[in-house]
């Protein structure tokens, strides 16, 4: 990594004086006959200097990055970063579309990178050298027309999450899953043992539920569009997934609660729901908000569709944007290089630090060389009786396939999709009926209004 | 229902008034109480239980957070002098407006009180973005000409000192013309007086908004050097907002709390000097003539 | 009880070469500063999204003249008549109640006599200036169906649970409660401007009259602050048509959009960067306020 700047610098070192390329974005472009002026190209300074503003959203992983700043500063530092918490929901569409004070980095949802794609950075040639590590997923759903607009952060895979003290007392035994038709099984024998039980959770937020599908859909190595942004919720994968969903429903295997609302804390806690298939971010529960089956936790592989399928799929992540319009888009480069590539700003980032002894274990890195299920960057968690999470996050996130760009509507189809996955759990609306009602709207409202 | 008391409105009222009063108050006041206790008890209880209270477990923990975290500091600065400067403007530019609206005729009078109206109707979330480019273009971002000026003298408060002063009988101004006043005269010394009680009202309601006024200054105030306190709890607030996607919305919760605590306690104060000066309306309002 | 101390509509004077000069130029003065500063923020961008509401634009490039495509596309969706309908029943569900409770709570504010009037004014202005986000926390877990306290204590009754965040029938009754929470101690303010403006001898000549409280209320203390009820009434219409915050952080317009309401709806067109359509929705929604509040007014105007 290292190496790899200064040889950079090396090369480019008489280009970068010819054609005195400075911190400032599209004028790099414009000077190389061979760039595309829309890509960011890396600085070629021995030792870049100046100042960017990062923007992140309140929290944990502002405190944990703030701790990685003093790590990349040891590297690089003439760069000085401004960190701001900021309601990037409420600024950011604002701040790009009129261009004032642009922050020159920010941390944002993948689903939302697609839609701010025209006022971003191509980062494909930056990105480049990492490509190959970096999890198919993650590029795929920050693509856009060709070009990556996010620095993929972090991996979210899909796992099953389950009470094990409560499963064996009903004589169950989870690791014994494989497929969701074993799933079935176990959750309709488990309800036989207690049958005011609900084992599986059925997500009853439009949003989150639809963000589950698409945890579902990624492990059939398909989502809501193809790689051209043509609707394909029509298809054998996402009727086998609502399907299985409406069994859970029909038969009373499930608890439809809205993610950590009351009803859900409520029943995860009193061994009610003992089925938890959502992504790592999940762990969060078990460790700081259930009480009396803190502990009876363990992870393991989502079921697989179908023998020998792939267990796992990605649910929600994030990645780091650089808009066009930021002042020193190349230094904010470094600073995510430095963050997501290098080994001190990864460890940073997901090792022990203040805010987590431990280590930060509620995602897993994307790229891979960071996300070695030998080499854990956060250790066990007695939440989960001293499981080896690392291991079992980071070997499911390694099964997760190829994904496809997030297109921009993605939020907007929760009106639709979204909330006939509702109708179908209410029981008002079949597994096809919400493929096509689905399909229809989001033709009409979304894809041909864009 | 305890509108029967017997008793006229001036004097002392039954106690099922109170009672009415009593019950609307504690039910106004019940979701603020939960919030402000709720500040005290560790961030996961505010999740996992969040009806109990046990005291022993309370302690400053958000509190302490909350100011490492946030510049609430700079909040409460911003925030103090975007009420005066743009208060003042309001409060003075408003009423003078809608006199002139109210007791005059002029060319153009109704097109340009219609046009108020329209921005009135008009939600201001779409203004969000022609305002934004404007602040660009006259390189007013994160200043606080910005946070002032847009918005000093709105349609609302044009509109109401409008129906208020309205009121004024006619004659008064007739009257005060004979005695020689000259036309803001008359604004100053017959109106004002006679209004008080609605100048009172306009005033709570510009420091209410004005306080609670988030979406522009969001926007438009970009570093934290410039944050107000409702884009300090805004910050704080779109993280748990949502869908709860990550992990910690239980400290950011603890946090917002603690900070939406602070918050309130400069505008209780406020709102009780305020309320001297309503009383002392009130007085003038009565004894006009 | 005097005629000069009963406020009567404005009567503006007739236009008049006969008028001194400083009176035809006092209201241009007046208005001036309002004025400059209306041009600059008010009208701008105002007539910017005029202009946006027949474009197709999404932020970035230039935008693309579609005429009226939006506003036809608004005028045919049905999402967007669903917005209004979930407006309109909102509307139906607060105003009635939101006003009787102010009204009741400013006229005995209105009492000098009473007693903690400071206590319950403030108490009635402290939910308007409380974070909507902390509020919506409590309300989440106070209508939880299973666990919250609104149907425990229902349950202690002997009541039925009731879905109230989670069925389409209920979640409208919840966010209007939240609603009327929120916003009543700002009715009363204004309220109680107008009932201090009454002068306390109509009240006397009344009492003389025999007049009961009831009646005395409805005959005397309601028509005097006509101007003043209307005027809440028109405002707590925008409110209630422009509302996007109580929904969008209780329920997020769920569920199957039924608190989808046409201040969301708008919202929601602004944040997924449809700025045209976002445009063409806030003219649509102004016609059909202005529509409304006329529609009121007259209908008070009526009374008379």
């Amino acid at each position: 990594m290292h190496q790899r700047i200064t040889r950079v610098a090396a090369l480019g070192g008489l280009a970068a004086l010819t054609l005195s390329l400075t911190a400032c974005g599209p004028t790099i472009g414009d000077s190389d006959s061979t760039a595309d002026p829309s890509k960011l190209q890396a600085p070629t300074e021995a030792s870049p200097s100046g100042e960017i503003t990062i923007w992140d959203r309140e929290g944990d992983l502002f405190e944990v990055f703030d701790e990685a700043i003093a790590a990349f500063n040891e590297k690089y530092p003439d760069i000085v970063v401004h960190h701001e918490a900021v309601d990037i929901a409420a600024k950011l569409q604002n701040t790009l579309i009129t261009g004032s004070d642009v922050p020159d980095g920010v941390f944002l949802d993948d689903q939302l990178v697609a839609g701010y794609a025209d006022h971003l950075w191509d980062l494909s040639d930056v990105l480049a050298p990492y490509a190959d590590d970096i999890a198919p997923q993650k590029l795929d759903v920050n693509s856009q027309d060709g070009g990556i607009y996010g620095v993929p952060f972090d991996l979210d895979p899909g796992l099953l999450f389950y009470n094990e003290t409560a499963l064996e007392s009903a004589g169950i035994d989870a690791e014994s899953i494989e497929t969701y038709d074993d799933l079935l099984e176990a959750a309709r024998a488990y309800k036989e043992a207690v049958p005011d039980a609900g084992p599986i959770h059925l997500e009853q937020s439009p949003f989150l539920g639809q963000l589950q599908l698409e945890m579902y859909a990624s492990q059939l190595g398909t989502a809501i569009t193809d790689a051209d942004g043509e609707l394909r919720l029509d298809s054998p994968e996402y009727e086998q997934i609502l399907t299985f969903l409406d069994t859970v429903s029909t038969e009373g295997l499930g608890t439809r609660a809205e993610y950590l609302s009351p009803t859900d804390i409520e029943t995860l806690d009193a061994g009610k729901q003992v089925f938890y298939p959502w992504a790592l971010w999940f762990d969060f529960a078990p460790q700081q908000l259930l009480e009396d089956t803190s502990g009876d936790w363990r992870a393991m592989p989502l079921p697989a569709w179908t023998d020998g399928g792939a267990r796992s799929g990605a649910m929600g992540g994030s990645s780091f944007i650089i808009p066009k319009d930021g002042e020193n888009s190349e230094l904010a480069w470094l600073f995510y290089e430095f963050l997501m590539f290098d080994e001190a700003g990864y460890s940073a980032v997901w090792g022990p630090n203040s805010v987590y002894p431990e280590g930060l274990n509620t995602s897993i890195p994307s790229y891979a060389p960071a996300a070695d299920p030998s080499t854990p960057l956060f250790q066990p968690v007695d939440a989960f009786g001293g499981q080896d999470l690392w291991a079992i996050a980071t070997e499911a996130g390694a099964e997760i396939p190829g994904g496809v760009p997030t297109p921009s509507w993605w939020a907007g189809a929760v009106d639709y999709l979204g909330n006939n996955i509702q109708l179908m759990l209410d029981g008002s609306l079949t597994p096809e009926e919400v493929i096509d009602n689905s399909t229809a709207d989001i033709q009409a409202n979304l894809i041909d209004r864009q | 229902m305890t509108l029967t008391t017997r008793a006229g409105e001036r004097r002392r009222p039954h106690i099922g008034s109170h009672a009415f009063l009593i019950v609307l108050a504690v039910a106004f006041l019940a979701p603020v109480v939960w919030a402000v206790l709720s500040a005290f008890k560790p961030a996961n209880d505010i999740i996992r239980h969040p009806l109990a209270f046990d005291p022993s477990t309370f302690g400053l923990d958000n509190f302490i957070g909350m100011f490492e975290d946030v510049p609430i500091w700079h909040g409460f600065l911003n925030t103090a002098i975007v009420l005066v400067l743009k208060g003042s403007i309001t409060l003075f530019c408003a009423p003078l407006a809608a006199y002139a609206f109210a007791k005059y005729d002029f060319p153009g009078k109704n097109l340009l009180f219609g046009t108020v109206l329209l921005t009135l109707m008009l939600p201001t979330i779409v203004l969000i973005i022609p305002l934004l480019l404007e602040m660009k273009e006259l390189g007013w971002v994160n200043t606080y000409q910005a946070l002032v000026l847009p918005g000093a003298v709105d349609a609302f408060a044009i509109f109401w000192m409008r129906q208020v002063i309205a009121a004024v009988p006619d004659e008064l101004l007739d009257a005060g013309r004979v005695d020689g006043c000259g036309e803001f005269g008359l604004y100053w010394r017959i109106v004002v007086p006679i209004i008080r009680p609605g100048l009172a009202g306009l005033a709570v309601l510009t420091v209410m908004n004005i306080y609670n006024d988030f979406v522009w200054p969001v926007v438009v105030a970009s570093s934290e050097r410039m944050a107000t306190l409702q884009v300090v709890l805004s910050t704080l607030a779109s993280t748990i907002s949502g869908n709860k996607i990550g992990a910690d919305y239980a400290t950011v919760t603890g946090e917002l709390l603690a900070a939406s605590t602070v918050a309130l306690i400069p505008l209780l104060v406020i709102f009780f000097l305020l309320q001297k000066h309503f009383i002392n309306g009130i007085l003038a309002g009565s004894v006009k003539g | 009880m005097t005629t000069t101390s009963l406020p009567r509509p404005a009567r503006p004077r007739r236009r008049g070469a006969g008028l001194p000069i400083t009176r035809r130029l006092a209201p241009y003065v007046f208005v001036a500063p309002f004025v400059a500063l209306f041009l600059a923020f008010g009208i701008y961008p105002m007539l910017f999204t005029l202009r946006l509401s027949f474009t197709n634009w999404h932020g970035a490039g230039s935008a693309e003249w579609v005429g009226w495509d939006n506003y036809t596309y608004l005028l045919t969706s049905p999402a967007f008549w669903n917005s209004l309908a979930n407006s309109a029943v909102l509307w139906l569900l607060i105003i009635p109640v939101q006003l009787v409770i102010a009204l009741a709570a400013a006229i005995l504010l209105d009492n000098a006599k009473l007693r903690m009037r400071g206590f319950y004014r403030t108490a009635f202005i402290v939910p308007f200036v409380t974070p909507l986000v902390a509020v919506a926390q409590i309300w989440v877990v106070l209508f939880d169906q299973n666990y919250g306290a609104v149907n425990a204590v229902l349950g202690a009754l002997g009541l039925p649970d009731i879905a109230w965040l989670t069925s389409s029938e209920w979640a409208k009754p919840t966010l209007a409660l939240l609603f009327i929470w929120k916003t009543t101690g700002f009715i009363v303010v204004i309220l109680l401007s107008g009932l201090q403006s009454i002068d306390s001898t109509v009240y006397e000549a009344a009492e003389l009259d025999g007049a009961g409280r009831l009646r005395r209320i409805w005959s005397i203390t309601v028509p005097l602050i006509r101007r003043t009820l209307m005027f809440a009434i028109v405002l707590q219409t925008l409110a209630v048509f422009q509302m996007f915050a109580e929904p969008f952080v209780v329920t997020q317009g769920g569920p199957y959009s039924s608190t989808t309401t046409a201040g969301l709806y708008l919202y929601n067109h602004i944040t997924r960067g449809d700025l045209g359509t976002g445009a063409a929705n806030s003219f649509l929604l102004v016609i059909l306020v202005m529509a409304l509040s006329l529609g009121m007014v007259r209908l008070l105007r009526a009374k008379d």
